[in-house]
């Protein structure tokens, strides 16, 4: 009898948690949002972007992808940089006071002279107490841009840019005598490594003199020099950083936890999910605004047409930077998320992805829906190069089948319509290209059309019976002539992209097979010298004609050093001419030297020139001073946006659609009634 | 000796095997009842596979000269097949949707307007066409594998069961060991390691797939070698040989082609998803469909590759599980009986 009055309570409360847990769903249901982001920063200049891949390291002076230089670029301060606005590329001074001439040197050498600026700070850590107790940061001093050039020579950091770099007079044999010194004692490499590199007594040509004073010099000139000091392989590292964070008790490593001096600090680093930079108060334009120093202030010229796009708006001309307070970096797998985020204003900016391309892009403007929403859409071409490249080592399409083949590789560049091909597969985001040289490139020039790259069967036909393959047919074998087209891309897309190729030069009657294989299988045909025609790509580490053409400069042939010359491509004219504008300023003797060797190339066709890539980017009205730079260097400190119209439109465009739920909701409560109305009167 | 002539040799050999196939099940009462019973029971399905095996064969028989392939110049000196002298030709620049009369981008008008049945893909090729030839390969997969994996399958089962002892511990560890494997990650090694072409799709397929059969064979095999006329067979004196091929595996012949006609859909199945991973075989329907990926996304979308690809592969796989299910039903002695 008891049991009673217990069972009652019991269903009481089940009848109260059913009222309760309906009204959370709907007050749940209420305050619904898909806002990734904190209300608290719905107002703040915080710039929202994506990574796809957590970037390998950090180190600056190994990091060398644009992932890695999203975060290093930004943390890392350089000596140079370039201007923001002017094209073509032009440095600037950075940490240095002025952009260093060349001083001739007896015996051929060249030496440059840097000067810091006085007082510049390193951002806030605790490894600078290994130089004091209690010390949380310390000036640049012209000893840790030294340290940095010696951890490029160093073979323990591995970086990828010691050729160049050896144009420094002692390069090598600084990175020899500390791989001698480590292998003769191995005490010495467990040493930090500022430590071994003063016992092995410095880098020759890298001379401090004084605290701020730096005079780099070069066994012989090589001008562009100076733009490796724009790029972070050469920005000042404290030797604190290196030598406290070595992965040990619980430390990051140094490849993981960057301290520099740049205008933003890493404050967050999930490789996993998220990436923060926040603004760095040490910055030297934070500190001393007054300096006006071109670097930390927005600029007040660009080139022609920059004023009329808004980008020389009085309101930021002359301003302190930076302007965004905060960079969030999101991780996206997958393109299609990651555009709809955009869409809804949940990422500043986003590249346009292919399969939307015919949406946002309309005969070659934004579509008038996406400009409706106060989106632009700001196209760059990137200096780049992609082309088909031939070996020239192979016995039938190289050099040492003299005219015939020369011919065989002009019949072939006339047969392929490069218009045609960007337009099928990359939305016609491409220039054709004429030359090696990207348009913004000193020695570029609109006007030069190369006799060989334009589509002419006829000539083709021509050529090929001159090569004494009439019709195609090899006399050897009465048969097509047999190639092969060589790619590590084994998707079926990869493989429709050269069909494209091959169905041209089938129209000549030339046999090209399609051989995909791995990566590395491939890697070992190309190490192998077994293969005949392959497609490769090139972006322009610095803007200097001489970063294009060294990539058909012998010396850097793949089979005589390994080197990024992947066509083998030989001709002593050629390299004359080469070395001849490599080191020259740029006047009319440079681009002479230019045309010359853009005729040896045209004749002898080592590669197909195919196209420069266009960049197309979206970014949202809200978005100011944006200005693609096509070379991959973080310019977020120029870069400004209006917080409050952002949160404005977000909310405008994320109202959720509630009636569903409620609708759900509804029909489960008319659901439910019947039964507890039953269940209530049979209790009675 | 050339490709070509090899595959022709291959198609008469085919063709003088069916019908000498055909001239056996006529003369034996219970195969010729059995397949007229599976007539009666599927005529549409049995003519469907016909109608693909009619068309791979027809893929298959090939000769050089008497083509103009128009713009595709080395076309001429290659061997071509029966259906690759019917589209003849038939190239357009790019895109074109199901009967257009104009390039879907762009709107120029068509060599061959409102002849492409099935449209034309990015590089212009005939969709119908490219199905067409998926067709041979879908069968080369499902045929070859077959030939590999049910032999496999046999001589393993079968002497487990038989022998018993070690060698059915042995085959038994065999089995378990690779049933224990991830299927699909096991025979992306296996294709990374031989290599991508059809053969080693094939082999690697056929290494993967022939546990389950290995399985049902052993286990009939087991019941055969106890029942009165093998035990009487071996009390005569008769060899162990001659009792496996006069009494086991005679009577395994029901399961053997049930098998390979349930085995068949799923290899081409398990074709078309590596394709979608990168290694499948190039022609094959799974191949069109991984190229239509990219397609589906694009606004306005590309439907008609995917469309025909997976018509193609519904319509084939629907009629070979109608076929093999009908068979199954015809020569299954528990379902005949219970029929009766």
């Amino acid at each position: 009898m008891a049991r009673a009055p217990v069972r009652a309570a019991l269903h009481g409360f089940r009848v109260l948690g059913s009222l309760l847990l309906g009204l959370a769903s709907g007050g749940a249901l209420g305050a619904c949002t898909n806002n990734p982001y904190p209300d608290a920063d719905a107002e703040r200049k915080v710039l929202y972007t994506v990574f796809r891949e957590a970037p390998r390291t950090l180190d600056p002076a190994v990091a060398y992808t644009t992932a890695s230089h999203q975060i290093t670029g930004n943390v890392y301060d350089t000596l140079l940089e370039y201007h923001y606005l002017k094209r073509p590329y032009e440095l600037i001074p950075s940490l240095a006071e002025a952009v260093p001439e060349p001083r001739p040197l007896p015996g051929g050498g060249v030496a440059y002279g840097f000067r810091l600026r006085p007082e510049l700070l390193y951002q806030e850590d605790p490894c600078f107490a290994l130089g004091g107790e209690g010390r949380t940061t310390r000036t640049v001093v012209a000893a840790d841009v030294a340290f940095e050039l010696m951890r490029i020579a160093d073979p323990a950091v591995n970086s990828p840019v010691t050729e160049p770099f050896s144009n420094l007079a002692g390069f090598r044999e600084f990175a020899k005598a500390l791989a001698a010194r480590r292998e003769a004692d191995p005490e010495f490499g467990e040493r930090p490594p500022h430590e071994q590199y003063a016992e092995v007594g410095g880098l020759e040509g890298v001379r401090v003199r004084g605290e701020l004073e730096l005079e780099v010099v070069l066994r012989a000139p090589y001008p562009q020099i100076l733009f490796w000091f724009a790029m972070p392989f050469t920005a000042p590292v404290p030797w604190e950083a290196v030598a406290y964070y070595d992965g040990d008790e619980g430390r990051p490593r140094f490849a993981d936890h960057p301290v520099g001096t740049g205008p933003y600090r890493l404050a967050l680093y999930d490789k996993q999910f998220r990436m923060v930079l926040e603004r760095n108060p040490n910055w030297y334009g934070a500190l001393h605004p007054e300096w006006q120093a071109p670097g930390a202030v927005y600029p007040s010229e660009g080139e022609p047409g920059d004023a009329e796009a808004g980008l020389l708006d009085p309101e930021y001309v002359g301003r302190a930077l930076p302007f965004i307070e905060r960079v969030e970096f999101r991780r996206e797998k997958e393109p299609i998320p990651t555009f709809n985020k955009f869409l809804q204003g949940y990422y500043d900016s986003a590249g346009i992805i292919q399969e939307s391309f015919d949406t946002v892009v309309r005969e070659d403007r934004l579509s008038p829906e996406m400009a409706e929403l106060g989106m632009r859409l700001e196209k760059s071409v990137n200096p780049s190069v992609f082309y088909l490249g031939f070996n020239m080592d192979d016995p039938v399409v190289g050099t040492a089948a003299g005219e015939r083949s020369r011919k065989l590789r002009q019949a072939m560049s006339l047969m392929v319509d490069v218009e045609e091909w960007t337009r099928l597969f990359i939305n016609g985001r491409g220039v054709p290209a004429q030359t090696p040289l990207p348009p913004g490139l000193y020695g570029y020039e609109a006007d030069y059309a190369n006799p060989y790259r334009r589509v002419d069967p006829e000539r083709a036909r021509e050529l090929l019976a001159e090569a004494g393959y009439p019709g195609g047919v090899d006399p050897a074998t009465g048969r097509p002539l047999r190639l092969t087209f060589d790619t590590a891309d084994t998707s079926a897309r990869g493989r429709t992209t050269i069909e494209f190729f091959v169905n041209a030069w089938r129209e000549l009657g030339l046999d090209v097979s399609i051989e995909a294989t791995t990566y590395n299988q491939f890697q070992q045909k190309v190490e192998n010298g077994a293969y005949q025609i392959f497609q490769w790509g090139w972006v322009a580490d610095y803007p200097d004609p001489e970063n294009f053409y060294f990539l058909l400069w012998s010396e850097m042939a793949r089979s005589k050093s390994g080197g990024p010359n992947t066509a083998n491509f030989s001709d002593r004219r050629f390299d004359r001419l080469y070395r001849a504008m490599k080191t020259r300023p740029n006047d009319e003797r440079r681009i002479a030297l230019i045309r010359e060797m853009r005729t040896i190339l045209e004749r002898e066709r080592p590669w197909i020139e195919l196209f420069h890539r266009e960049d197309y980017a979206l970014f949202h009205g809200w978005l100011r001073n944006v200005k693609p730079f096509g070379m991959s260097f973080p310019m977020v400190k120029y870069r400004d946006l209006d917080a409050e119209r952002r949160a404005e439109l977000r909310t405008a465009w994320n109202r959720p659609v509630r009636w569903p739920a409620y609708a759900l909701l509804g029909t489960g409560v008319l659901i439910a009634i019947p039964g507890f109305v039953t269940f209530f009167r049979e209790r009675q | 000796m050339e490709t070509w002539v090899l595959s022709n040799v291959v198609v008469v050999l085919l063709i003088a095997g069916a019908l000498a196939l055909a001239a056996f099940v006529r003369r034996n009462r219970l195969w010729s009842s059995a397949f007229a019973e599976l007539w009666r029971r599927r005529p549409v399905a049995v003519a469907v596979v016909v109608l693909y095996v009619a068309v791979a064969l027809l893929d298959s028989v090939s000769w050089v000269g008497g083509f103009e392939a128009g713009e595709d110049a080395v076309a001429a000196h290659e061997a071509q097949s029966v259906i690759d002298r019917l589209f003849e030709g038939t190239r357009e620049r790019s895109y074109s949707a199901p009967l257009a009369d104009a390039e879907f981008y762009g709107g120029a008008a068509l060599r061959h307007p409102g002849s492409h049945v099935f449209g034309t893909d990015i590089l212009g090729r005939d969709v119908l066409y490219l199905t067409l030839k998926g067709a041979r390969v879908a069968l080369l997969i499902g045929g070859i594998t077959s030939l590999i994996a049910i032999p496999l399958a046999l001589l393993f089962g079968v002497s487990a069961g038989y022998f018993g002892g070690r060698i059915d511990d042995v085959v038994f560890f065999l089995m378990s060991t690779l049933a224990s494997m991830p299927g699909l990650l096991l025979l992306i090694a296996l294709i990374l390691a031989f290599g991508k072409s059809t053969l080693s799709v094939c082999f690697a397929l056929g290494v993967t797939s022939w546990v389950g059969f290995c399985r049902i064979s052993r286990g009939e095999t087991l019941k055969l070698r106890e029942l009165d006329y093998v035990q009487a067979a071996r009390a005569l004196g008769v060899s162990e040989v001659r009792i496996l091929f006069r009494h086991i595996l005679p009577n395994l012949a029901h399961l053997v082609i049930i098998t390979f006609v349930l085995m068949f859909s799923g290899l081409v199945l398990s074709e078309a998803i590596l394709s979608w991973l990168g290694i499948g075989v190039d022609g094959s329907w799974g191949q069109m469909i991984d190229r239509a990926r990219d397609e589906l996304s694009r606004d306005p979308v590309i439907w008609w590759n995917l469309g025909a690809a997976g018509l193609a592969l519904f319509g084939l796989l629907l009629a070979v599980n109608f076929v093999g299910d009908a068979l199954r039903d015809v020569l299954d002695p528990r379902t005949v009986r219970e029929e009766l």
